[in-house]
Order: C-alpha cells, then structure tokens, then sequence
C-alpha cells in the first residue's frame, strides 16, 4: 500500500533525519520526498510517499511522537482518503 | 556564570540531588561547577555503569536519573544504557561534552555524531549551538524525559558552549489545563463498562506503564472493586500486591501456567500499562484467542500495534481506572482462576543436597522487609526472580526488561542505593551479567554502599545454554564460563567480603550471615550448571503450549 505524508515540522536540522530514521525502522520505504518552507515562521512543509505492506498506523502514531513534528496527515494514495486513523 | 554553572544550577532547580558521570576532556567545565554545587557527583568507573546507575536511581525512586560524560568514548558507552531507558520507558537526561563548535565535522579528537547515534535509543535529542540556548534546552529536556510516556533524552554541548557567559532562568510556568473528559471520553467509558458487564472470563494483564501514570492506587482499587482475576508482565510486578488472592502471577514466556491459561481463556483483556511484548503473548494470533481488548495506554504508538482493541484509552491512567471501578457480576470465572492458582503454585521440594535456585530466591524474599529493592541481571536469574520473588511495588523491582541488558543489575543498584540509602539492596545476578560491568563494584567501595549481591554461578551463560539444549540439539557454542575468576577473590580486591555456598543446608546461615553485614557483600551461589527455567513457552509457540521439566 502507498501513503501521502504531509507534515508541518520545526525547522532543526536534525528533523529530517529523525522522520526517515523513524521510516526505515518502522518498514516502510520512501519514495518520494520535497520539502519546502512553510508560510508559518521557523518551519518547514514536507510531502513524501511511502509504501509498505504494514498499515498507515503503525508508522503515523511513530512519527506524530517526535518532538519537532508538529502536524501530520496521511492519504491512502489508493483510494484518495484520510489513512491517519486505524 | 558560565554555560556550566548555568548547567548546574538548572540540575539543582529539577531537584537533582545525586548525579552519576565519568569525567573526560569536553565535559571538565560541569565538572569544575559541580565542585561548588550541592548537586552530588557519583564516579562510576565506566560510562555504560553511569547510565545505569541514573536508570536504577530514577526507577527506584520515580524521579528522573542524570548521567553526565564526555564526548567520544564517554558518549558512545552511555548508548547501551539510553537504549535500555528507552525500551523500558524511564525518565533519564544525559549530558554530554561535545568538541568545541568550531572543531565539530572535522573529526577531532574524541568527536562523535552523538546527535545522531542518540536518535534511535532517546526520546529526543539536542546539540545547543547557542549559549543563550543552553537553559531552555535543558529544562525542555527535564520536560520531554518525564511527560507522556517517560523516556530518555540527551543534551550534547559543546566545550565552547560550557565556557562562554551564560544566562540562567527558570523554565516558563507549565500550563496548568487540568484534564477535562470530553464526550468522546465518556463514550468510551460507557462502551467499556459494557464489554466488563458482559463478559463471563474477564481478567486485567497490568504492565510496567501503571507505575510509570503514578496509579499504583487506582489500579489496586479498580482490582479490588471488580474482583477481577489479574496477571502482571515482568515490568509490573508489584504492582498488584503479592498477596491479593485474585492475582496469578507473571504471564508470558516463563510465566507462571495458572496466569497462562486464565488468558488463553478470558473473553474480556483490560490491558492497562502493557504493550503485547513477543515476550508476553507468545505466538501472536493465538494469544488470548476469544478475548475483546479494552486497551489503557498513554501511548497513541502502543495501540492496535501488535493487537486490535475494541476500546481505547488514552486519557490519564487514575481516571479510567475510577471510572472503571464497578462490582461486577459473580460468576464461576473468579473461581476458576483460583482453582488455577492453587494447582500451578511453585514448588520447592527439589530433592538432592544442590543449592535450588528458585527456593533460595523464595526464602530471600520472605526475609526481606517490604521495602527492599532487588535489582537483577539479564538471564536465568532474572526469571527465577520475576517467579519466586515476591514484590510490594514495581519500584522495587529494578530489571532490564525490554532491552535485556546484561550488566543492568550491578550498576542499577548503585543507583537505588543513592536514591534510598535507608532501604535494603539486593543484586541478584548471574556469572555471565556480573563480569559485564564488575568495575563498578569499585563504586560500591568508593561510597561503602552497603548492597548485598546474591551471585548465582552456574558457570554458564544459562539461558543461552538452556536454549542449546532445548532448541540446538544440545550443540553448546561458547556458553561455557567455567574459567570465572575466583569471586570471592574479586571481591576482596575491592575490599567486599563474601562467602562461598555450595550445599542446600548451608543457605540459611549464609542468608543470615549476609543480611547482618553492615556494609557490602558477596554471597556467592554455586548452583548446578544443568538447571532450567521452568515452564517455558518454545520459541512460536502459543502460550497454552507451555513446557514442564517433566516435559
């Protein structure tokens, strides 16, 4: 299955890093990545596709614990809907 | 002030009274403030012990432990130790020095990535990169480590940081919004007490997270007004008192087989604290087969992980629990957990003159006072202690449960000697995981702490060695330590006395001769090299699916 994350995160420099650390460990595999600077001060907008035969939950509720994520949303790029909920 | 008495003084208004570190060349700026702190510096003599010891003293007295070490080699040996913190949720910050800014990337003298070795095993991790930074960063920390579920954190901070003029303030005033159950809340206590209404077989299996909400109290009200039958991991014992006649015991891999059975057949698991650890259910699919989940976990992450729950909670732990608090219907159940109880208690009429490790580990622990702490290693030991040993609270019970760290039990008794020096000390620990950090038993010396280490010697690395046996054809590689040092020897280089038993009619005294020593001491066990832990759940197994000796 492939998934859409879309992020707000704290600009550090050590977030990225964390989020695909938090990706690999979790069994999910990027595919697609970009990241931009959000309209909101000292942080960034990350979009990325990820795909793995586990659900979307398992890696969400990962990645919504680190400390400089600050909002996160998941689509099933399959069927276009909200995978943020088990 | 400088960055490091700024350290310090953040370190004295967390309350932080025993710090334990190993100094080295990037951190000598906290350690030239510590000298005119009150904030207390344990030496440990190595930095996996210093981490070790911060993890003992948080867990024995539910503060957070404060590990300090230099860059380098001193930040790499504290990892083992963040990872174990991790695994085992405990609150923990680690300080460490980093090469002065300008020399960070360029592979300096003793520079490490710590930041990003550390992400793996801390709950988060910080570089400060600014002096004006270095006090938030660390009251951030003393948060992060102790909010939520608790977890380690590390401070990197480099040498330059520790130097320039710094600036200490207090950390802003928490928000104090105090919880308020929404509908959602409600509905879900309203969907609970219904799934505890009707069902006939159900049982609460209580992990190490209930000790960790602070709701020891609600947890034990919540069993007493339910009458429910309860199970505990290795990380909750204690948490339901020994004697409560509903409890079963420890449930898992070497579980006792009344708590086994009782959750192959509940239809109903209120799992409060508790994450289905592989090490808990078995063969996944076939744990607890019939039962709905009601799932009580601060952690979103834990939830629907390894097992679906019907209903969740997330909300504070005491006030799910009250709000579960109900008598519920008699039925046959609670009875058939007793009937259980009663056939699978332990037994210690092992015959033969060979000291009986489970029976030594029951004696020791019906003369203790309640408020002893006993800390332990990884191994055969450490599920003889979970199963024979019995425990007022999870707080005293220091084991390295997720991680399963060889090493933990020395070092963590250092800590909860710290932490409680009016209360006993026990390490129990096992050939293999003494050796792993046998120089702290010159920290021992160093504060004359007065713990007592109960040394079972098989001259094995027994559980390694069980499983060849049981699992390898009996094909043993490398489990053999018949080349130990003379412990007793060991000891006495560190000026700890001790003595050897060998013999089932020597315990007793030996027990006695130990318990009555003032300050510290070996008693060295030396029980036979084929012992087994029983019963056991094979490797893919179900639980129901137990081994006996017999078997």
């Amino acid at each position: 299955m492939s998934f859409q994350l879309q992020m707000q995160c704290h600009k550090q420099p050590d977030v990225l890093e964390r989020i695909l650390r938090v990706i690999r460990h979790r069994g999910f595999t990027l595919n697609t990545m970009s990241m931009t600077p959000s309209h909101c001060g000292g942080k960034i907008e990350l979009s990325m596709t990820v795909s793995s035969p586990r659900p979307a939950h398992l890696l969400i509720t990962q990645v919504e614990k680190l400390h400089d994520v600050v909002a996160l949303r998941c689509i099933d790029t399959t069927s276009n809907t909200d995978a943020s909920s088990y | 002030m400088n960055g490091a008495e700024a350290i310090v003084q953040t370190l004295v208004h967390h309350g932080v009274d025993t710090v334990f570190g190993y100094p080295g060349g990037t951190i000598m700026p906290v350690y030239d403030a510590l000298l005119d702190s009150t904030v207390g510096h344990l030496l440990c003599r190595h930095e996996q012990g210093a981490g070790f010891a911060a993890i003992g003293y948080a867990r024995s007295s539910q503060r957070t432990g404060v590990c300090i070490a230099t860059s380098g080699p001193g930040a790499t040996n504290l990892i083992t130790a963040l990872a174990d913190a991790m695994m085992d949720s405990v609150p923990i910050v680690a300080i460490t020095g980093q090469v002065p800014t300008s020399a960070m990337g360029t592979d300096a003298f003793q520079e490490i990535d710590i930041l990003g070795l550390s992400m793996a095993c801390t709950k988060h991790s910080f570089l400060v990169t600014e002096p004006n930074l270095l006090c938030q960063t660390l009251h951030q920390a003393f948060t992060l480590a102790n909010s939520g579920r608790p977890g380690p954190v590390l401070v990197d901070i480099p040498k330059d940081i520790q130097q320039a003029p710094a600036s200490w303030h207090p950390p802003p005033d928490p928000v104090l919004d105090g919880f308020h159950p929404d509908k959602d809340a409600h509905n879900s206590v309203d969907q609970a007490l219904e799934l505890m209404r009707s069902a006939s077989r159900p049982i609460a299996y209580i992990g190490g997270g209930v000790n960790m909400a602070r709701a020891t109290q609600a947890l034990r009200h919540f069993l007493q007004m339910t009458g429910l039958p309860s199970v505990c991991t290795l990380k909750g014992l204690g948490t339901v008192p020994p004697d409560n006649d509903a409890y079963l015991g420890m449930l898992g891999m070497h579980g006792n087989r009344a708590a086994n059975t009782a959750v192959q057949l509940c239809d109903l698991l209120i799992v409060v604290g508790a994450r289905f650890d592989d090490r808990v259910t078995g063969k996944l699919d076939t744990f607890a087969p019939d039962a709905k989940v009601i799932h009580i976990d601060i952690d979103p992450a834990e939830v629907h992980k390894r097992r679906a729950a019907h209903v969740v909670f997330h909300q504070p732990m005491p006030w799910v629990l009250k709000e579960l608090s109900i008598a519920l219907p008699v039925n046959h159940w609670p009875g058939h957990c007793q009937q259980l109880k009663e056939e699978h208690q332990w037994r210690y009429d092992k015959p033969g003159e060979a000291i009986y490790a489970p029976h030594l580990l029951n004696q020791l622990s019906r003369q203790l006072p309640d408020n002893a702490i006993i800390s332990c290693d990884v191994g055969q030991h450490q599920m003889w202690v979970a199963q024979h040993m019995a425990f007022q609270h999870t707080r005293n019970h220091l084991t390295s449960g997720g991680l399963g760290t060889m090493g933990f039990g020395l070092p963590a008794a250092i800590g909860a000697a710290m932490a409680r020096p009016d209360d006993t000390v026990i390490l129990v620990s096992g050939d293999g995981s003494f050796m792993m950090n046998v120089q702290e038993l010159n920290t021992i010396k160093r504060r004359q702490l007065p713990i007592k280490i109960v040394l079972l010697d098989n001259q094995k690395l027994g559980m390694v060695r069980q499983w060849q046996a049981l699992f390898y054809q009996g094909r043993y590689c490398e489990t053999d330590l018949s080349d130990n040092p003379d412990f007793i020897t060991l000891a006495n280089a560190f000026g700890i006395g001790g003595r050897t038993i060998t013999h089932r009619d020597e315990v007793t005294s030996a027990m006695d001769e130990m318990l009555s020593v003032s300050g510290p001491w070996l008693l060295h066990v030396r029980i036979d090299a084929t012992e087994n832990v029983w019963p056991l759940v094979p490797p893919g197994a179900a639980n129901h699916e137990m081994l006996e000796q017999h078997s």
